[in-house]
Parts: C-alpha cells; sequence; structure tokens
C-alpha cells in the first residue's frame, strides 16, 4: 500500500506527534512550528497541540489556514481527518474578522468584515457597555480606554480582534547596544526582530537563553523610554546590571521602583510585589505607568504575572509591550490573558534546539529517592494531611545524601535548593554553608552571590527567594532537597540554574531527593514531567547508590 | 393484447384493466400498500387506489414537479387534454424545459395511477383532485382561486347579467350562458387585455398583489372606485360579505396561463463543494473506517464488565451518555452514534436480567475474530438499513418525552431510504467530489416536496435525516473528506465511478496532498474490477427497453424509469456489494504494528495501530493518552500495577518492553516497574469462608495431618487459623465427624467470592428496522397478486344466478328485503357465500362476497371474502342478494 511516509500523525485529540529521527522532521517542524505549540519534546516523538491560541497565533504572524492545512497533509503519514481540516479553517478564520483600528474622526474603533460577527459580538452583554456609537453597520466606536478589556472579551467569545490600532511612540530616549566584545545570538536577534515587526507579544526563550538580552535589544530598537517589570528586587539590580553593561544606559538614566527604592528615571525597573501592593483597597503605586509617556513596556516572567498586572496591563494597550519567559505555561491557565493583553507569541525556541547550538548547558537530571526509616513512616501515616508534604520533605535521610552528593561534587559550584527554611539551616550548618534565604537582606544576598561567583564559597543553600532570575554562571550542581509542592515552572527555574554555559565545560547536574513512597515522590513525579517533556530525561537512583558511590 | 384494441377507458378500473401485466406491476412496485391484502379484482383495485390514505400517500412520494403537473391538473377542466395541461405548466410563452419534462411527469402520474385516460381526455383520480384543487379552506399550491362558475354559483341571476354588460357582452337570457361567455371573455387572451388596458391603475395594482395568490382579499362595505371598476366587470368576485377572490381564469390571465410561478422540471443539481484526488478521499475514508472499528471496540471494551443500567423505559440514561462520550472522547451525539451502531449491529443488547444491564452480545465476539474490512462491512451494513436515528438522541418525542439512546421511539421509517439516496446522490457526483450539502438538502426536497415541508424554519424530518447521514457516513468512513469512498460506492452497489477526472488540486481550502500521496495504486487491484457483480445486480431493476416515447405517451409507463437512479438493494444483493465493498477497503487499512516507541517521560508511542495482543498488553500496562492515527500510551504506578495484578511478573514486562520496543527502554520506566513491582504484593487478600481458630497450635497441626481433613482443604494462615474454602456449617460438620467439639462463631467476616470477570448477554439478534408500510413486492409476489386479482375480476364478471331481475352489468344487486332476509337466512344455513350490494354511511355503493355467520336484530354478521374479515352490516343498508353461480 503506498502511503505518504510523513514524520508526523495527527491525533483526534488536535495532538501533532513528530517523529524526531524521521528525515524530514526538521523540515516538518518548521512547517507546524507557527501554528502548534510544542508541549513535550522527549528523545523520539515530540507532541505538539494545535490551540485555538496557537492557531490565532499563526494568524497574527501572517500564516493562513491554508498553509497550516497544507503543513499538516503533506507530513502527515495517515490521512489527516476531515473534521480536524475543517474545525482547523474555520478556527483561523474567526481571528481578524473584528479589526481595531484609528478612525481618523472617531479614534479607536472596531471594524469587521463580517457584519453578523459583528451583530454577535454586539449582542453580548459583556460587549455593549465597552462601545459607544454605531458609524456605520461595519463599525462601531470603542472607548479608548477600554482597548484590552475588548480584546480580552473578544478572545472569551473566540472572536479574537486584530490590534491594527497602532501604538504611541512615547517619549523618546537613546538607547544603544554596546556590542564590544560580544553580539546577540542569532536567535536573540531573531527574537527582536519579530517582536518589533509585530509590535507587541511573546518572546518564549529557555532559562539562561539570553532572555535579557532580547530585552536590552528590543530597547535599543525602541530608542524611548522604558517600563521593565520584574518580580523581585534581586532580579531587578541584575537587569540594571546587565543594561548598564550591556547598553549605552548609564546608571543614573536607570531606575528601580521597589520596595526600598522609589525612582523614576528614563528607564525604570519595577517589581510586580511593589505593583500590587493594596493600601486601602487600591493600589498606590499604579501612578507608575503614567508617570511617565513610556514608549515600551517589558514584562520579565510572564507566567508568574500577577493577576492584578494584567488589570493595569489591559489600559496600557497604546504601549508597545515585551513579554519574556521560558514558558507560556501557566499554573492559573491564564494563557489567553497573555495572548490578547500582552500579545501573541513572536518568538519560540526549544530548549534542546538552543542547547544544541551550545548556547545552554546540557544537564544530566537524577532523582534519589531515600526511604523513610520506620518510624518516620509511622509518623507520615499519621501526620495531618497538610502537614505531609512538609514531613517527607525535609526527612533526615536527605541530609545525608545531600552531604553525600555535596563530598562527590567538592570543589565544584554547588546550589542546594530547598522551601522549609528549618530545613536549610540544618543544612547549612553541616555542609557549613551559607543560607539565603526571605530575612536575608538585599545586601546580604548580593555579597553572597558576588562571593559564590568569585569562586570564595562553593556551596549555597538557598531557599526559594532564589527562584528566580539570580544569575549564577558559575554553579554547576544544583540539588533539590524539597520544593514549593508540585509546581513545574519552579523545577524548570531551579534547573535553569545550572544550565549556563560552564567556562570549563562542566556537565551540569541537577539532583532531585525525593522520599520514596510519599506525596513527596507524587509532587516530583508532577514537576519532572514538564523537564521530562522538554527532553531532559530523569534517572532515578536509589539513595543506597549514591552512598555507595560515595 | 395491445391496448388500442380497447375504446377510450370510462373509469380507472378500466384504465388499469387495460394495462399489461409490467404496467400494473411497476404500479403496484411504486405503491406497495395496493397489494396489501392482495385485491381481489382490479375493480377493487382501482377503488383502493382512489382512497384518501392511498393517494396522500402516493402524492407525498411524488417529486416537487410531478406534484406541479397534478396540481395544475387539478386547477384544469376535467378531463383536460394533454395540450392543456402543457399551457398550464408551461405559460403562453411555452417553456422548452417543461415540455421536455411533461412526458416524464404524467408519465409518473400514469403510472402510479392518479392519472387515467387518453392524452386528449386525461382525468385526475377524484380523491387527487379533492386534495389538490383549491379551496377556500385549502388554498392550493397554485395560488389560483376558484373558476368563475364556481364563484358566481349562488349570485343572483340580475348581478351576473350586470357583470356581463359592465364586462361589454350582450346580455344573455339564462345565467349559464351568461358566465360561459364571461368564461370565454377572461380565457381570451387578446379580448382581456384589452379589457384590463381600461383598468385604472390603482385598480390593475389590486390585481397584481392577488395574482400569485393568496387570491381572496377583504373589501369594505363602500368599496374604492378602483375595487368598484373590478367587482362591475366580475374580475373580482365576492364570496363571502367582505371578501372577494380572483377567478382562476383571470388570475390564468395575468400570469401567461402559468399555473405555477415557477414550474421546476429539472430536479435541483447536487453540486460539488470541493473536489478532492479520489486516492485522498479513499484514504481518508479507510482512515476514519479504521477510527470507527477502533471506537466501537473502545465502546464495547468500555462496557465489558457490565454496561450502563436500561432505564425503566428503556435507553441510555443521559449520565450514561455523558459518561461514555467522555470514555470514548467524542461529543455526546457522536457517542449516540457509536452506541446506536453498536445496538443496530447486534453487537450490543440488554442483558435481560433483573437489574438489567446493556452489555455485548456472544456476537461481539464473533466480530472481533474477524478481519477489519469485514468488521466495518458489517457495521456500515447495519448502518445503511437501520431505522433508528442516534440524531435523534436528546431531542423530545411529540408527548415531550426525552428520546434516550438505544430507547424506543427512535425508529424513523424514512431514515434508511434517505440514507440510500442521499448516498446515491453522492454517487452520481464526479469521483472525488464533495457536495454541497444545501445542494443535497435542496434536491431531497424536490424529490418530495410535501415530505419537505418546512415548520417555523426547522429543518424537516427529510433534511435532518439527509443532514445526520452526510455527517454519519463521514464518521463511518463511507465518506472521505465529504465524497463518497471508492468502498462507500460499492456499498450502494453503484458501480465504479466511470473516467475518474484529474484529481483538481488547489482551490481555496482544499488541502493539496504531496506528490507521494497521488503515486499510483500498485500491487492492489483496480477498483473496477473488485465490485463484480453488484452493479449488474441493480440494473436489473429497471427491465425492458426503454421506449422513445412521444408527449404523453400512454402505455408502458414502467419504461421510463430514469436510468442510473439507484434502487435499494434487496439484502442478497446488500450481502454481495457490501462485500464487495470489504473488499476495496481491506488495502487502504493500515497494516497493524509490532512495535512502539518508549521514551523517557514514561511515555510509549505506537506510531500506527498495534497487532492486537499487543494492544491488548499495552492497554493493560499503560493508559491511554492520545488517540488518532498513532495511540500514545502513559505507563503510571497505577496502570503497572494493574499489569502486575494480572498476573505479569516485573520480568515479563521488561521483557515485553524490550521485545516491543524499536528504542531502549529508558531508565526511569525501568526503575517504575522494579519500584512498582518491589511494593506489589507486599499485602496479600484472598477469600476463604470459614475459618478455624485454637490457641493450641498443636491441635491445629493434628487437625492439618489429619488424611480425613483433607476434603475440607484447610489452610493455616497464622500459627493459630485455619482458613478453608468451605462454608462454615460443612466445616463444622466436617470437623465434627473427625471427632473434634467445634463451635460455630457469629458469621461476620465471610467473604464472598467476586463474580464472574466479562458480561454477556443471551443470545440476541439485532433489532429489525421498522419500514414506513410493507415493503416493495418482489417480482415473484407481484406476479401472484397480478394473476389473482385477474382471476378475481374474471369471478366478478362472471354470470350470476340471481333470484330477483337480472342486474345490469355492474349494477349492484337489487331484491326486496323479504328476499334479502330469505336468501341470508338460507345461506347461514347451508354456509353458502353470497353476493350482495352495499350502500355505506356516504352513500357509497360496493359489492361484496360474504358469506353470512348470523343473521339478528336486523344486521347479519358475516365473513367478508372481499375485506378479509368477519363484518357486520345492517340489513337495510344491502341493497339486494345473489347467490354466486356454481360454476
Amino acid at each position: 500500500m503506498p502511503r505518504v511516509n510523513g514524520p508526523l500523525i495527527v491525533q483526534s485529540d488536535k495532538t501533532l506527534l513528530l517523529e524526531v529521527d524521521h528525515e524530514r522532521a526538521d523540515d516538518c517542524r518548521r512547517a507546524i512550528a507557527p501554528f502548534a505549540e510544542l508541549e513535550r519534546a522527549p528523545e523520539h516523538i515530540h507532541t505538539y497541540r494545535v490551540t485555538p491560541l496557537g492557531l490565532w497565533n499563526a494568524r497574527a504572524a501572517g500564516h493562513d489556514a491554508e498553509q497550516v492545512v497544507d503543513a499538516l497533509v503533506q507530513y502527515s503519514r495517515y490521512p489527516v481527518p476531515h473534521a480536524l481540516l475543517v474545525d482547523i479553517a474555520e478556527t483561523m478564520d474567526r481571528y481578524g474578522r473584528l479589526t481595531l483600528s484609528k478612525h481618523p474622526a472617531h479614534g479607536l474603533v472596531l471594524t469587521s468584515t463580517d457584519r453578523p460577527v459583528l451583530e454577535e459580538v454586539l449582542k453580548s452583554k459583556r460587549i455593549a457597555p465597552l462601545v459607544g456609537a454605531r458609524i456605520d453597520p461595519d463599525t462601531v466606536v470603542v472607548h479608548p480606554s477600554e482597548r484590552g478589556q475588548i480584546k480580552q472579551t473578544l478572545l472569551k467569545l473566540g472572536w479574537p480582534a486584530e490590534d491594527l490600532a497602532g501604538y504611541v511612540d512615547g517619549e523618546a530616549h537613546p538607547i544603544e547596544l554596546l556590542e564590544d566584545g560580544w553580539t546577540l545570538r542569532p536567535y536573540q536577534r531573531q527574537a527582536v526582530e519579530n517582536f518589533w515587526h509585530g509590535g507587541s507579544g511573546v518572546v518564549v526563550l529557555p532559562c539562561g537563553a539570553g532572555k535579557t538580552l532580547v530585552g536590552a535589544g528590543s530597547m535599543a530598537q525602541a530608542k524611548s523610554t522604558t517600563l521593565i517589570l520584574v518580580t523581585n528586587t534581586v532580579s531587578a539590580r541584575q537587569w540594571k546590571h546587565e543594561l548598564v553593561k550591556r547598553t549605552s544606559l548609564t546608571e543614573d538614566e536607570i531606575g528601580e521602583y521597589s520596595g526600598t527604592k522609589k525612582e523614576i528615571r528614563p528607564v525604570t525597573i519595577a517589581t510586580y510585589q511593589v505593583l500590587t501592593t493594596k493600601r486601602k483597597g487600591v493600589y498606590p503605586h499604579l501612578e507608575l505607568f503614567d508617570s511617565r509617556d513610556w514608549g515600551l513596556i517589558v514584562y520579565d516572567e510572564v507566567h508568574l504575572l500577577p493577576a492584578p498586572v494584567f488589570k493595569f496591563t489591559a489600559d496600557l494597550q497604546a504601549r508597545r509591550r515585551l513579554g519574556l519567559t521560558a514558558t507560556l505555561v501557566r499554573e492559573d491557565g491564564r494563557e489567553s490573558d497573555v495572548f490578547s493583553l500582552i500579545g501573541p507569541k513572536r518568538f519560540d525556541a526549544p530548549w534542546k534546539e538552543i542547547e544544541a547550538q551550545g548556547y545552554i548547558a546540557p544537564a544530566d537530571c537524577v532523582e534519589v529517592r531515600v526511604n523513610l526509616t520506620d518510624s518516620e513512616r509511622l509518623a507520615y501515616a499519621t501526620a495531618e494531611a497538610e502537614e505531609k508534604y512538609r514531613f517527607c520533605a525535609t526527612t533526615a535521610t536527605k541530609r545525608k545524601i545531600t552531604e553525600a552528593i555535596v563530598r562527590r561534587f567538592a570543589g565544584q559550584q554547588i546550589l542546594v535548593i530547598g522551601q522549609y527554611i528549618d530545613q536549610l539551616d540544618e543544612l547549612g550548618e553541616h555542609l557549613n554553608a551559607p543560607v539565603i534565604k526571605g530575612e536575608t537582606s538585599n545586601a546580604q544576598r548580593e555579597k553572597l552571590f558576588d562571593a559564590f561567583r568569585e569562586g570564595e564559597i562553593s556551596v549555597l543553600v538557598v531557599s526559594k527567594v532564589a527562584n528566580f532570575s539570580i544569575d549564577l554562571p558559575e554553579a554547576t550542581v544544583a540539588i533539590q532537597v524539597s520544593g514549593t509542592f508540585g509546581s513545574r515552572q519552579e523545577e524548570a527555574q531551579r534547573l535553569g540554574r545550572v544550565l549556563r554555559p560552564k567556562a570549563d565545560g562542566h556537565q551540569a547536574h541537577f539532583y532531585s531527593v525525593v522520599a520514596r513512597d510519599t506525596i513527596d515522590q507524587d509532587f516530583a513525579a508532577h514537576r519532572q514531567r514538564f523537564l521530562a517533556e522538554q527532553g531532559y530525561a530523569y534517572r532515578i537512583m536509589d539513595a543506597d547508590e549514591i552512598l555507595a558511590e560515595s | 393484447m395491445s391496448p388500442e384494441a380497447h375504446p377510450a377507458p370510462r373509469s380507472l378500473a378500466e384504465a388499469l384493466r387495460a394495462r399489461d401485466d409490467a404496467s400494473l406491476s411497476a404500479l403496484l412496485r411504486s405503491r406497495p400498500d395496493l397489494v396489501t391484502p392482495v385485491p381481489t379484482d382490479l375493480t377493487q383495485l382501482a377503488t383502493r387506489a382512489g382512497t384518501r390514505a392511498s393517494v396522500l400517500r402516493a402524492l407525498e412520494r411524488l417529486d416537487r414537479f410531478a406534484l406541479q403537473t397534478a396540481e395544475a391538473l387539478a386547477v384544469a377542466p376535467d378531463p383536460a387534454s394533454y395540450d392543456t395541461l402543457l399551457a398550464l405548466l408551461a405559460g403562453d410563452a411555452g417553456d422548452e424545459t417543461v415540455a421536455d419534462a411533461l412526458p416524464r411527469a404524467v408519465g409518473t402520474l400514469r403510472e402510479q395511477a392518479l392519472v387515467w385516460g387518453e392524452d386528449d381526455r386525461l382525468r385526475l383520480v377524484r380523491t387527487a383532485r379533492e386534495l389538490l384543487a383549491p379551496s377556500p379552506q385549502h388554498p392550493s399550491p397554485t395560488g389560483l382561486g376558484p373558476t368563475v362558475q364556481e364563484a358566481t354559483s349562488g349570485m343572483s341571476p340580475g348581478r351576473i347579467q350586470e357583470i356581463v354588460t359592465a364586462a361589454g357582452l350582450p346580455s344573455t337570457h339564462d345565467s349559464v350562458s351568461a358566465m360561459t361567455a364571461l368564461t370565454a371573455l377572461f380565457t381570451h387572451r387578446k379580448k382581456m387585455a384589452k379589457l384590463l388596458a381600461g383598468a385604472p391603475e390603482p385598480a390593475r395594482e389590486v390585481l397584481s398583489r392577488l395574482v400569485w395568490g393568496p387570491p381572496y382579499g377583504q373589501v369594505t362595505a363602500e368599496p374604492a372606485a378602483h375595487l368598484r371598476w373590478l367587482l362591475d366587470r366580475g374580475l373580482l368576485l365576492p364570496t363571502s360579505p367582505g371578501t372577494v377572490v380572483l377567478p382562476r381564469e383571470v388570475a390564468l390571465h395575468l400570469r401567461a396561463g402559468r399555473a405555477h410561478r415557477a414550474p421546476e422540471p429539472l430536479p435541483p443539481a447536487v453540486t460539488p463543494a470541493a473536489t478532492h484526488s479520489p486516492q485522498v478521499v479513499d484514504a481518508t475514508a479507510a482512515a476514519q473506517a479504521y477510527t470507527a472499528l477502533a471506537t466501537v471496540e473502545e465502546l464495547l471494551k468500555d462496557w465489558d464488565e457490565g454496561g450502563p443500567a436500561v432505564l425503566r423505559a428503556g435507553g441510555l440514561s443521559v449520565r450514561d451518555l455523558k459518561r461514555t462520550a467522555v470514555a470514548l472522547d467524542v461529543s455526546e451525539p457522536v457517542a449516540a452514534f457509536w452506541t446506536e451502531l453498536a445496538y443496530a449491529a447486534g453487537l450490543i443488547a440488554s442483558d435481560g436480567e433483573a437489574d438489567e444491564r446493556y452489555a455485548a452480545t456472544p456476537a461481539y465476539d464473533e466480530w472481533l475474530e474477524q478481519p477489519p474490512a469485514e468488521r466495518w462491512s458489517r457495521l456500515a451494513q447495519a448502518w445503511l438499513a437501520a431505522t433508528r436515528t442516534p440524531g435523534l438522541v436528546g431531542g423530545r418525542d411529540a408527548k415531550d418525552r426525552a428520546l434516550s439512546a438505544l430507547g424506543s421511539g427512535l425508529d424513523r421509517s424514512a431514515a434508511p431510504e434517505v440514507r440510500h439516496r442521499v448516498l446515491s446522490l453522492l454517487a452520481g457526483l464526479p469521483q472525488g467530489g464533495a457536495p454541497d450539502a444545501e445542494s443535497v438538502l435542496a434536491r431531497l426536497r424536490w424529490e418530495r416536496p410535501l415530505r419537505g415541508v418546512t415548520r417555523d424554519g426547522e429543518d424537516d424530518l427529510r433534511s435532518r435525516l439527509a443532514r445526520w447521514t452526510l455527517s454519519e457516513a463521514e464518521l463511518l468512513g463511507v465518506t472521505g473528506r465529504g465524497a463518497l469512498s471508492a468502498h462507500g460506492r460499492a456499498l450502494l452497489g453503484a458501480p465504479p465511478a466511470a473516467g475518474p477526472r484529474a484529481p483538481k488540486s488547489g482551490g481555496a481550502g482544499t488541502p493539496r496532498t504531496g506528490p507521494a500521496a497521488a503515486a499510483p495504486v500498485s500491487g492492489t487491484p483496480a477498483p473496477a474490477l473488485a465490485a463484480p457483480g453488484a452493479s449488474a445486480s441493480v440494473s436489473g431493476a429497471g427491465t425492458g427497453t426503454p421506449a422513445d416515447a412521444g408527449p404523453g405517451d400512454k402505455l408502458p409507463v414502467h419504461h421510463h424509469r430514469p436510468p442510473g437512479r439507484l434502487a435499494p438493494l434487496t439484502p442478497a444483493e446488500q450481502a454481495l456489494a457490501t462485500a464487495a465493498a470489504a473488499r476495496l477497503l481491506a488495502p487502504l487499512l493500515p497494516e497493524p504494528l509490532d512495535h512502539v516507541l518508549l521514551q523517557a517521560d514514561l511515555t510509549a508511542v505506537a506510531p500506527g495501530p498495534l497487532q492486537r495482543p499487543l494492544a491488548d498488553m499495552l492497554g493493560v500496562l499503560a493508559d491511554v493518552e492520545s488517540k488518532g492515527g498513532a495511540t500514545v500510551y502513559r505507563f503510571t504506578p497505577a496502570s503497572v500495577r494493574r499489569a502486575l495484578d494480572s498476573g505479569r511478573t516485573a520480568t515479563d514486562l521488561h521483557a515485553f518492553l524490550t521485545e516491543h520496543s524499536r528504542t531502549p527502554v529508558p531508565q526511569p520506566l525501568a526503575y517504575l516497574i522494579d519500584d512498582v513491582a518491589r511494593k506489589h504484593g507486599h499485602l496479600r487478600v484472598g477469600a476463604a469462608s470459614a475459618y478455624v481458630r485454637c490457641d493450641d497450635d498443636t491441635l491445629l497441626n493434628e487437625i492439618l495431618a489429619d488424611k480425613r481433613a483433607a476434603a475440607l482443604r484447610l489452610r493455616r494462615l497464622a500459627p493459630t487459623v485455619l482458613a478453608a474454602p468451605t462454608d462454615p456449617a460443612t466445616l463444622l460438620e466436617g470437623l465434627r465427624a473427625m471427632g473434634y467439639a467445634p463451635a460455630a462463631e457469629s458469621a461476620e467476616g465471610d467473604v464472598l467470592i467476586a463474580r464472574a470477570h466479562a458480561h454477556r448477554s443471551p443470545p440476541r439478534t439485532a433489532p429489525e428496522p421498522v419500514p414506513d408500510g410493507p415493503p416493495p413486492p418482489d417480482t415473484t409476489l407481484l406476479a401472484a397478486a397480478i394473476r389473482a386479482i385477474r382471476a378475481g375480476d374474471l369471478a366478478a364478471t362472471a354470470p350470476r344466478k340471481t333470484v330477483g331481475e337480472q342486474p345490469a352489468g355492474g349494477e349492484l344487486p337489487r331484491t326486496s328485503s323479504a328476499e334479502t332476509l330469505a336468501t341470508m337466512q338460507a345461506a347461514v344455513l347451508t354456509g353458502d357465500s353470497v353476493w350482495i350490494g352495499y350502500v355505506n354511511a356516504e352513500g357509497a355503493a360496493s359489492q361484496r362476497v360474504i358469506a353470512p355467520i348470523r343473521v339478528e336484530g336486523g344486521f347479519v354478521t358475516a365473513y367478508d371474502h372481499t375485506a378479509d374479515e368477519v363484518r357486520t352490516y345492517p340489513l337495510h343498508r344491502v341493497t339486494g342478494v345473489a347467490e354466486l353461480a356454481d360454476d
């Protein structure tokens, strides 16, 4: 039977299975990447998912339904179900029926190429308060302040609007990249280009792939005042440090807007925390958004963007917005808000691809299973449900294993990461290493980080404060003793700590110490699934093996 | 016997008598209700063909143009000539298409005995005329009003003369001639044009509003001048106070002679919405066919250990349907379709136990053993013939009861016919053509206009059936990308599409296939060779040579069966066609694979369908995560435990994975299996019916060592506990017999044995399709029926022994009441049959042959040979009686 021996298998649940070892796999990957989200990338078969958001992302990037259908039919091993093709064409067709644009006389207007669609959405109770007078049968005025709201609502109704209303230039400010001895990597350049061309949107890059530089590159494109939103103060400093080093900006031009400092400069870096602080029911720091005529807003770690920030963002639709993230997966499922308020995905590079290009270090991931002692098992069995995780995650056996691993990699830069302070303090004591936790002052933190970077300290015990955005380039081994339950993105972030390329070419190691037969093991399985799906296969070892090795 | 030998027939019965056998059998075939029970003679056949129910049924089955022809005949004078009819349909200007199509339409009406008579005297049967002719209660679809004659029937002669005068005609001496003159004026195009030319503008406007119907209008007691003008000239006639009507002749004049605004002589063409290459269509359909098999199998597997409960009213509860839909990962209507399909194919049925549940039938196990193509053909055949319509599930019936899947009330007798018709329309398209659904519906509406009446903008049943057919055919893999596949074509018994058109590539939204997809089918038999016999057997339906018939040729009409129209197949033909379809499908189905790809994220991907043993084992060892062309399995601790529970050891599992994996077994997976195996069986659970407890373990040792205890099958669980599979009473007895004195403990802790594994209903037959009315009789039955009718006809016209005076031919026997009573009573005694004349409550007279059983109280109870049942007749309604001639 003659059959097209394509690398792609289209599943009825709209997942696409790509056989990586197939000779046409690379072509196929390129063909489907614009509209399908890479969901899992283990060693043999990669899974992509076709979602309405993905299809609309593709439409926003200028692809049409025919290209999508063509890609599927061309590379598919088996005939593609007709219903699926029809569904794809219909879904894609929904994007761009409605457009938001600037009308010379009426300001912001919603225009439709398909009158019934406009009628349908105008009938919705949620749209009615957002629109004004009907100018002609196909056009209706939108209150300029509701530009974000209406996009959000239209997406929920299944008729995503294309935003062609343009952006304000903002207050000009000269920013140049200082490419002395380094240059933007090709994929970073591509990311900047795609973003700038698209106007607004999200760039997805793995941890350690240099997202800050994509931000810097975009700022150099915009050449205007910029507001950068980051997760915490350490991260803010990191950004500042990096911007001073990589661009023509000086210390004085960059302000920090955080719990401790409230500087507003041409480039201002603010933390999510300070923005979402609520006093007497209002957000006192909201004026930051209006304090300058920002030309660009950068959102670091979009997947962590707190809900109130979405609300503010809805009001900022006239400004260019760049989202940076390692993953579009949000634990709260608000991917659609990212799409409608920040923008479609503009660039995406899977981890493995960048790893293959040598920009991030490959890692050896090991899960070590430790046994609880008999008395611990009894205590675990009788523990209250909410105490169970803490109990098994902080078992004394983990300490022994951690010590063994640290001994094994003596001389290398080792991070020990955990959730529970008691456990970390105890570990710090036994390993004779400093502990960075929530109460550690920022100055102290930076001092310790510097010492670690310089190699003065080789083991550092950190709590989840170090989860995000700190840059520890020389860490080659990370040992995770406990985590925030089953958080997948935490796992990704932690692994990111050791993925930066090592100067000496050391292989990175990521150890996860897990208590066997407890919910700790279940959470670990959940966390690892994300990484295993990204192609980072875990080996599982018994504690005894580790102890025997050392 | 040539028809020309007869004089012009004077009644339908005579017209029928003049027909040849082939023509009669065509009539009986198209109106099968006439032959059950077999009428005794042609007169009775004619009477039955004229009953309201039968005529309605026949009218409902007419296509739009035949119906329009009948409607036109109903407004034409009775009898009307062929030319009059043509003029009514084609208009004064004439219409080539109508003129070409009319002979066929008249032929159809003649064949169905709705119209009889020569071309110059065409008559519509009376009942049909009553049904179709316009009356104030039932406005005709033509929108025409009554004739001048009818509308003026109650008018005073003086008024009539006024009208005649106003219309510019000389006054006559009586109303009848006045009306004739007026009618002549109205039907004369030139004079009429002249008359209307003088009409005031508003009057013409009024006419143009009424011309296409409804022809009735309201006027005030003091009509405006322009209305007055019309009323004066009889162009509008009053029907009741305040209401006027546009007479038929006037309307026809204004319409340029046409009875219908838009005659539709030609069936609307079914247009292709897209054309795909036949290879793509077949491949897509085959893939879908495979999915259909997998889905049905999955459904039955899901129900294997006891399916959902049967509702008290029959059927599946909404919750169970939802659950099934989730399990199959489809929408609820689709889940209902699969369930109904499995039911129609006889794969599931109620188990008939006290707590009734659905279960797989033994036929399912046989079905599973068949090769995939045959499994599919069984499903497809069941689907084609089923009258059950899953599309209705979730709706409500006329009594507002919810219609549930597998429940009652889902049978729609039109379903198989519509299904067959839709697929044949698809077969009429060029190969690879996917029809525009709306054009299919339009065509179906044209073919059955009366059945296709839409209410409140909702689709009628036939349209809904057609839509369901299109989507179900796609689900089942009969069509691919909306176009009929080669195996779907074979299923219909249609010949393979002649001359496949060059596949059109491109076109908006039409997916193209790579060059490899269109690669020539090598090594497989050409489709044309694979559909044997089926096509030949079908063409047998329209026998005879097509006569090159002139306009409205009289007989034999049955030769005009339009060629290319696929007749539904007889069961035997269908079996052949299905087998042919299976042969075509078989090579297209994917070859099962013997390997999977294992990955470190604890998934296994089967890049195609798996061989059954492999699939079964993997189904136990891992959970299915995603289905389609490939299957993605995920290994979890629970799934591995399930495999261990089913009796595999960790070593078995490792060996199994190594054997079937193309890639090395990932370490986390191997670890997972070992980890689960390590814990597996740590706790032991078993069943025991009785135990022996004793603090003295020496005594227990003694019992175990005793040979007489062997029958009790005691087992030591702990030093002081023995367990036995026998019940406590037996155990007690056994121990006592051995000379011990055991005491019974309370029955608590007694464990019940789990029941048997798979759940099956007793042998069941698949539900029979419920057709609407009797099936079309086959040739043998027809021949027999016609022989019987002819024989009866002879008997009816045979000489009879009469008591009174000889009745004239065709008249009812007449005897005095005394004679009637005496003859009846005599007949009761002798048990003879007599021939009576009878007038029913409506005054209709008939002749019947009865065998009187009892005569009392002014009634005669008799076995009526004509009706084939025992009936009671009031004696005073019997006009007369005659003994039957002995010879």
